[in-house]
């Protein structure tokens, strides 16, 4: 909990720094997405949500359809 | 002389006065419109982008909640899956986005099935699913999206909807998200001999919220929050628990859930045109399950049109107290369910993504991937998957 707590500063303080449009041309590169695209993730969460108990309840939807669970 | 330069004069300003006259003709005609000058305005309607995916999934495997193998031993959890996806997006005017997506699963050899106990007439299961999320953006920084869908399956029917707004701060240096999801299923319930036995149904409502955040022109990350609460019956109805007396029974969950989920992810740029993910998830329910999953992912870019991703993933969880390989017939709570066990699982992966511009379209998007997922507690899967998008 501690760690966290600071991981949660440190992301406070450096929001306070702007850094402008012109300068996010590395952070614009698909590389860099969290999510590749929709069908990906669904293929990912496809993966995972239908074999482990623990999937689930972060944004991404519990339930519907257990044909393979 | 003098007459012919008056005469001369004359003819000047008759001609300068046409050429004005000319010119204030000119004016109220513009040369050019301004579609001319701006370009043709778009449709009101424009498709944005258009994606297929194709996955198969092979597991391996043997789980005691199975009934696909000798009795009080744990059974066959093999299974093969082909799953299709269609997404389009398409534009609505300046400030409607429409996202229409399809997966489609074709499941085969499902060998837990319960249908397939008394009859092999289901040895393929087709599901199909649609789901519409509309987005109207309100003004540069803030947009919310209304979600809806309907999955179909053998024996099961599922209706979702939700809401979700997004707002940015410091010249989008911050984005808050917010999102609520109520599922409903209702479903087929099966005697232990796997005779149909009415219907039952389950809620599932979830709440999640999240922020991304840019640490630096080439560092971003995003925490999230979300709860999920499920009430009614969380069991898929066909499960069993071997019980000490050598005869099986139908597994019993406990008839609600609640599931929280903290997850972090951070992305970096590399200076060889490469990038690094890591995120680490931690997840807790109040039936007792605890677990840990961290990811690593390592792009590498090779051209302007090509690069590939290496990842790693390691999952950690401990079982429910109700969980039992063995328990005897008196009891309450009960699963054997291999997916609720205490396990490790890693997934490796490679895949190749390119992007190529098109004459026609913007781009080109295609990629081919492959994972493996192997858990302590005997399951393996091999995932193969392309994709195939149209970007307009």
């Amino acid at each position: 909990m501690k760690y966290l707590a600071l991981a949660l500063c440190a992301l406070a303080v450096s929001g306070c720094v702007i850094v402008p449009q012109n300068r996010r041309a590395r952070l614009a590169d698909p590389m860099m997405a969290f999510s590749q695209d929709a069908t990906e993730t669904h293929r990912k969460q496809k993966l995972y949500s239908t074999r482990e108990g623990a999937a689930g309840g972060d944004g991404l939807t519990a339930g519907g359809g257990c044909a393979c669970q | 002389m003098r007459l012919s330069v008056k005469r001369a004069g004359a003819l000047a300003a008759l001609v300068l006065s046409l050429a004005a006259g000319t010119a204030t003709a000119d004016d109220a005609r513009p040369a050019f419109t301004d579609a001319e000058i701006l370009g043709k305005p778009p449709p009101y309607i424009r498709i944005e982008s258009a994606t297929l995916r194709f996955t198969h999934f092979d597991q391996t495997g043997a789980g005691f909640q199975s009934r696909a193998g000798r009795r009080g031993g744990p059974g066959d959890e093999a299974v093969l899956v082909e799953q299709p996806q269609l997404e389009v997006v398409a534009k609505q005017g300046d400030r409607v986005t429409h996202r229409l997506w399809i997966p489609i699963d074709i499941v085969t050899a499902a060998s837990p099935d319960a249908v397939d106990v008394v009859s092999s007439s289901s040895r393929q299961n087709e599901a199909a699913s649609v789901d519409w999320t509309t987005t109207y953006r309100h003004d540069a920084a803030t947009s919310a999206s209304m979600r809806a869908g309907m999955h179909n399956e053998e024996n099961w029917r599922s209706w979702n909807v939700g809401f979700g707004v997004s707002r940015s701060f410091a010249e989008d240096n911050t984005v808050i998200e917010a999102s609520v999801n109520q599922i409903a299923d209702w479903f087929d319930k099966y005697t232990l001999a796997g005779k149909h036995d009415g219907h039952t149904a389950r809620s599932s409502f979830n709440a999640s919220a999240g922020v991304t955040q840019i640490l630096s022109p080439t560092t971003i990350a995003h925490v999230d929050y979300g709860v999920t609460i499920q009430r009614g019956q969380l069991s898929n109805g066909w499960n069993i628990v071997p019980l000490t007396t050598g005869d099986v029974a139908l597994e019993v969950l406990p008839a609600s859930r609640v599931r929280h989920a903290l997850v972090g992810r951070v992305a970096q740029w590399l200076p060889w045109d490469g990038a690094a993910h890591g995120s680490y998830r931690f997840y807790v329910d109040d039936w007792g399950i605890r677990a840990h999953t961290m990811e690593i992912e390592l792009y590498q870019r090779f051209s302007r049109t090509i690069y590939a991703r290496l990842n790693y993933r390691f999952h950690t969880q401990i079982a429910p107290g109700f969980f039992h390989t063995s328990v005897a017939p008196t009891f309450e709570l009960a699963t054997a369910d291999s997916d609720l066990a205490s396990f490790d699982a890693q997934t490796v992966g490679l895949k190749v993504v390119g992007e190529v511009p098109l004459r026609f379209a913007k781009s080109l998007r295609f990629d081919v991937g492959a994972e493996r997922y192997f858990r302590s507690n005997d399951l393996r899967v091999s995932v193969f998957s392309c994709g195939l998008g149209l970007l307009f």
